[in-house]
């Protein structure tokens, strides 16, 4: 049974809201109001969690997020279940369940305990130096360092809740809503400026909102109080949005910022439902002000990890905020005035302070004479030199300090404690401006890095104590006058306040305390997640790592879940102090996004499931679905694949749709193609420019086919262009390259040929696009359009005309990518849908056929007409491609046509496109398949490979396009297709296999 | 008779915010460089082209919406225009524009669908996926944006207070709406 911690006082737990919890199976009662910490803390509760490498028993250390120790598992549901939480940073609400991570079998009797009694013979660097030897061993080393690495279990089934984004913009965003966030937000707020104030509590004011005691007062009233009554205030400005339990993640270059906000984390399961579990705020600022104030930074000393031992300032806030004493018999050890602060705060609720260890000499500022007042004990001078106690302190060894700090001297005094406040100092939180690209400088005095701000990217500043001010007067006077000049302010609401504070008036700074024993024997911990220690940064030293960065690898400081918020600093002091280098000069490692960890979830936000990729649909897709059309994606079209018809496979589907198209109609949805209007008195000019061919030439009413090229000279891309009027064109690209191509065009026209008078405009969604190819398909158009002349002579192939189905207007094109005498209707898209469905009742006759893509594409590969992107790659040039004829000589000049004249590009021996036929005609060759000449010499020269291959059902034999090493000059060549289980034998052929003549065309 | 067959054929009511397709209008893009270019225009649709960036000109029936230093898109305000109109209007811009070497004319009306919005929290929505500032964008009366939205280019157009229309190609815009029926039960 659980002891209850919890006294009765404050105002921000509701103590009339009992909620239950569960941590390990134990069910616990908690209040609205808890953090996980806070709750387990009342329940007596400290041992919560296991250290990564040596098991050692691990508490609560902190009440934020530079928890290092109480990382636990949330839930135990598969698709929802959380790992390294902090216990000090998660809400408490009903039906929490949390278990201890990095244990086994419980977090009371863990087998890997055992490491700890094995922690000499690991030090840092075990696993570099142990698992190098022998190379053939390290898969074994790996099965077995994999198992033991990491905390926690991911969750193994798709995360259920919902995630957002939010993109804002604003004036001024502050960061954090301590006093200075407060200040800085009110005076923005004031001036007018759209601002947002975020901080990662859901209770904003920071350490003062709670801080009650005479020793520090704002116009003659406590600060609490003072600051409870200007935040109350905020709700007079509609121009501040003050955003909650949201956390900055990462703040990028120009004041571009990315925040997590909570917003069901703190609720019950059945509360969630439906509802956004997190949203990632990116936000734009115009200013930031980064007030994320200062965390406070352990003692380093031999064991100064056991459970029960906390930061100072937590116990405080754990008392005044959370009304949770953390012991019976507390015991505080500072370098400072902090811990002073705390000890007020714990008598003034009636919990008793052992003692005070303190490693200056003397103070004399109004804190400590408060407590001399008291008649708390205070050892000066002395320093811990160890502490019992395995799953809780239960007592500390103190020895007084020699005068230069470096050993003990006197006798060991022990003092009983259950639980034991640290307090060496506050370090800025510089992270934010760092990740912002500031640069830091190093205050000596304060042993502190602050940002420089002479070195600060523009329209940012940081204020308060992560500038380096700690305390209150200093820090509301300098918040003032920073933001003053920062918002262009002359007088601010704030500027006659009278501050009253506690002066601290001695520092005494040591990185490494010393023990009564040499330090091999001792374990003053740095990280406390990662098991580092001070013996483990002065081995790294010895083994000749200098670098901080270096350093922090080796030994591992700094690099789990907390990111080094607590252990940074010291191993910076010992690493300065061993080598006796000063710390500024020594810098701070890295720190990168994001300051507080982010979900997947978040950072995906509703971009999931069917918002995962984006999809174009035709005019006609409904069409399709209804009548069992298979899709492929296309770009980010669905385009109809194939119309499979009683069970019929894929490959029977393509055969009968290719036969019914040679043999009947076929009828295709070709409106993915890219279409692009031309317009203007330069069009034929431009074309002449852009295509390999020349346009100047073709008569209106008539189309041609065009190939364009990059600079390179290489293929980009291809299409029928078609000449509506004398300076008017529309121009097809390929489905997957309109964009691009649109791109490229536009931007020829503005910084290489603004002279030219042309205008482009995509039509590719104004238009669809119903190709009706076969030996009917002339039927079925005069069925749709009677008087449309359809005569070879009037409405020759490659011709188009203009015309009407029913009142509306479309365009009919004799073009052709399947061999067959084809015409492609285009008609606006809202329109198409019962063009289709009218061509489809007038083919029925004709056994007219829908096909997808891949009939196409085979209809097509019979004809031997590329596919860009499938049979070209950006390597490959008109002429490897075997279409020399398309490339105008005569013309002066066109994109990419200087390439084509490269020593590179004229070789002989370049990949060239070419037919394959198997020896056995029913052998179909897989896409990809590489094209060899000898299996036998080693090793073996690959010569090309397949880029297209089916079966045609109207050859009755296996086809297949290749690219080939001088392909052109071996006509005939039998070459091989080694594959996993066999050889396949092929030959060269030409790269057409059907209808040579192109007879068909005027079927 | 070809029936018109729209992509987006649903009204949709959330908390403050009302969407709804608006079809069939007539959209035209217009582009040149031509001095004479906006004189004919004026003429035609008894409103001239803005040069400002990302404003409108308007007046009871079209729109005229900058897109580019030569570029601006044509809509119509008046969704009872039969197709017969609409041609008519487009033949008459054609061969004032096109024709005349003016610049060029080409009918869009297919390839956008117009989608109104309306309501307090529009913009609420909208930035839910959209990096637009909309600070600026919403105080201004005939403002136009051309930007994305999850992703999918539109282009918007501040018609009213808490009114705005928004333009995504055809073959996006069932995509899209998909997108903007899901976010908006989060507001």
């Amino acid at each position: 049974m659980s002891k209850n911690l919890r006294i009765n006082k404050n105002n921000f737990i509701d103590q009339t809201i009992r909620i239950s919890f569960k941590f390990n199976g134990q069910k616990l009662f908690g209040f609205k109001g808890d953090t996980l910490a806070s709750a387990l803390l009342a329940n007596d509760i400290h041992l919560v969690g296991r250290s990564f490498k040596y098991h050692r028993p691990r508490g609560i250390m902190t009440c934020g997020s530079e928890e290092p120790n109480a990382i636990v598992q949330i839930g135990n549901d598969p698709s929802s279940t959380e790992p390294n939480v902090r216990a000090t940073e998660i809400e408490l609400y009903e039906g929490l369940e949390a278990y201890s991570q990095n244990c086994w079998p419980s977090v009371n009797f863990d087998i890997g305990g055992i490491n700890n009694f094995l922690s000499p013979l690991l030090p840092a660097g075990f696993y570099y130096k142990t698992f190098m030897w022998p190379a053939s061993f390290w898969e074994k080393y790996e099965f077995f360092i994999r198992h033991s690495a990491g905390l926690g279990k991911s969750p193994t089934k798709p995360d259920t809740d919902l995630y957002d984004h939010q993109y804002a913009h604003c004036d001024v965003l502050i960061i954090g809503g301590g006093i200075s966030g407060i200040l800085s937000a009110k005076l923005a707020a004031e001036k007018g400026l759209n601002t947002i104030l975020i901080d990662d509590k859901n209770c904003l004011g920071g350490s003062t909102i709670y801080q009650e005691d005479d020793c520090f007062k704002i116009n003659n009233d406590y600060s609490n109080k003072w600051l409870k009554k200007e935040i109350d205030n905020f709700k007079n400005y509609p121009n501040l949005l003050i955003k909650k339990r949201t956390s900055l993640a990462a703040f990028h270059g120009y004041n571009y910022l990315l925040a997590k906000e909570n917003l069901t984390d703190h609720l019950g399961a059945n509360e969630r439902k439906n509802k956004i579990r997190q949203r990632l705020w990116k936000i734009r600022a115009k200013k930031v002000v980064i007030a994320t104030g200062s965390i406070e930074r352990p003692l380093i000393f031999n064991n100064n990890d056991r459970p029960g031992i906390l930061l100072s300032s937590s116990i405080k806030k754990y008392i005044d905020f959370f009304g949770v004493k953390n012991g019976n018999e507390i015991s505080l050890f500072t370098n400072n005035d902090s811990a002073y602060e705390t000890a007020i705060s714990l008598n003034k609720s009636g919990v008793k302070v052992n003692t005070i260890i303190d490693i200056r000499e003397n103070s004399t500022s109004s804190l400590v004479k408060k407590i001399q007042k008291i008649g708390i004990n205070i050892l000066w001078g002395h320093t811990i030199v160890n502490t019992n106690g395995y799953k809780r302190i239960k007592s500390i060894n103190v020895q007084k300090l020699s005068a230069n700090g470096e050993s003990v001297v006197g006798k060991r005094i022990k003092i009983n404690c259950d639980c034991l406040g640290m307090s060496g100092g506050w370090t800025p939180m510089v992270h934010l401006f760092t990740q912002s690209g500031g640069k830091l400088k190093f205050k000596d005095k304060d042993y502190i890095f602050i940002p420089d701000m002479n070195k600060s990217p523009s329209d940012q500043i940081s204020v308060g104590s992560c500038n380096g001010n700690f305390e209150l007067d200093d820090l509301i006077s300098n918040t003032i006058k920073n933001i003053k000049i920062f918002l262009d302010l002359d007088k601010t609401i704030y500027d006659n306040l009278n501050v009253v504070c506690s002066k601290e008036s001695e520092k005494r700074n040591i990185w490494l305390l010393p023990s009564d024993k040499p330090l091999s024997k001792t374990k003053p911990f740095l990280d406390f997640q990662n098991d580092s220690t001070a013996k483990d940064v002065k081995l790294a030293l010895r083994e000749g790592f200098k670098s901080i960065e270096h350093v922090k690898r080796y030994t591992t400081t700094g690099m789990g879940t907390d990111q080094g918020k607590l252990s940074n600093m010291h191993a910076l002091g010992i690493i300065a102090d061993t080598t006796g280098t000063n710390m500024g000069d020594l810098g701070t490692t890295t720190f990168r996004p994001p300051f507080t960890p982010l979900t997947f979830g978040s950072i995906v936000g509703r971009n999931v499931g069917e918002f995962f990729d984006h999809t174009r649909k035709t005019a006609i897709h409904d069409w399709h679905v209804e009548n069992n059309a298979k899709f492929e994606n296309v770009g980010q079209w669905k385009r109809a694949w194939y119309f499979p018809k009683n069970n019929e496979t894929m490959f029977q589907a393509v055969q009968r749709e290719s036969k019914a198209a040679r043999d009947g109609a076929g009828i295709l949805d070709a409106s993915t193609l890219g279409k692009i209007d031309i317009q203007g008195t330069d069009a034929s000019e431009f074309l002449n420019r852009v295509y390999t061919n020349a346009w100047s030439k073709l008569a209106i009413g008539k189309c041609r086919y065009g190939l364009m090229l990059n600079e390179d000279g290489m293929v980009y891309d291809d299409g029928v262009t078609t000449r509506l009027g004398e300076n008017h064109y529309i121009m097809t690209t390929t489905t997957g390259g309109a964009a691009n191509v649109l791109s490229k065009l536009e931007d020829y026209l503005q910084t290489e040929w603004p002279e030219l008078d042309v205008y482009l405009t995509t039509v590719t969604d104004q238009y669809s696009t119903i190709s009706i190819c076969g030996p009917r398909s002339k039927n079925i158009v005069k069925k749709i359009i009677p008087d449309l002349d359809l005569s070879d002579v009037n409405f020759p192939h490659m011709s188009f005309k203009n015309s009407k189905i029913d009142n509306v207007n479309c365009r009919i094109m004799r073009i052709s990518f399947t061999g067959e005498h084809s015409y492609e209707i285009n008609i606006q898209s809202n329109y198409a849908k019962d063009v289709w469905i009218k061509c489809m009742e007038a083919g029925k006759e004709f056994n007219i056929t829908p096909y997808g893509t891949e009939t196409m594409h085979l209809l097509r590969a019979e004809k031997g007409f590329i596919i860009t992107g499938q049979d070209t790659d950006g390597t490959l040039t008109p002429s490897d491609l075997q279409m020399d004829w398309i490339i105008g000589k005569k013309k002066y000049d066109f994109i990419g046509k200087r390439s084509l004249y490269r020593s590179d590009t004229i070789r002989e021996d370049r990949k060239q496109l070419v037919g394959l036929l198997t020896e056995d005609p029913l052998e179909v060759l897989e896409e990809g398949a590489q094209l060899v000449e000898d299996i036998n010499k080693k090793p073996v020269e690959m010569l090309g490979h397949v880029t297209s291959s089916y079966f045609s059902p109207n050859l009755k034999k296996s086809i297949a396009l290749a690219v080939v090493r001088s392909g052109k000059k071996l006509k005939g060549k039998r070459l091989i297709v080694p594959m996993e289980n066999k050889n396949i034998n092929v030959t060269i052929t030409d790269t057409v296999f059907y209808d040579k003549e192109n007879k068909r065309l005027n079927a | 008779m070809l029936n018109f067959n729209s992509t987006i054929k649903q009204k949709k009511t959330y908390s403050d915010i009302k969407i709804e397709e608006i079809e069939p209008i007539i959209k035209i893009n217009l582009r040149s460089k031509k001095r004479e270019f906006s004189k004919k225009i004026g003429k035609i649709l008894s409103i001239l082209p803005p040069t400002e960036a990302n404003t409108s000109s308007g007046n009871e029936d079209y729109n005229l919406l900058w897109l580019s230093p030569d570029e601006w898109l044509v809509y119509s305000n008046n969704k009872n225009q039969s197709l017969k109109e609409q041609i008519d209007m487009e033949d008459k811009l054609f061969d004032e524009i096109s024709k005349l070497n003016q610049g060029a004319v080409t009918n869009v009306s297919d390839h956008w669908v117009m989608i109104n919005f309306k309501g307090h929290k529009i913009y609420d929505l909208l930035s839910k996926s959209c990096p637009f500032n909309f600070n600026e964008f919403k105080r201004k009366k005939g403002s136009v944006a051309q930007t994305l939205v999850n992703h999918v280019d539109v282009i918007l157009h501040n018609k009213y207070d808490n009114e705005l229309n928004l333009f995504v190609r055809r073959s996006f815009s069932e995509d899209l709406w998909l997108w903007i029926n899901d976010s908006a039960r989060f507001i």
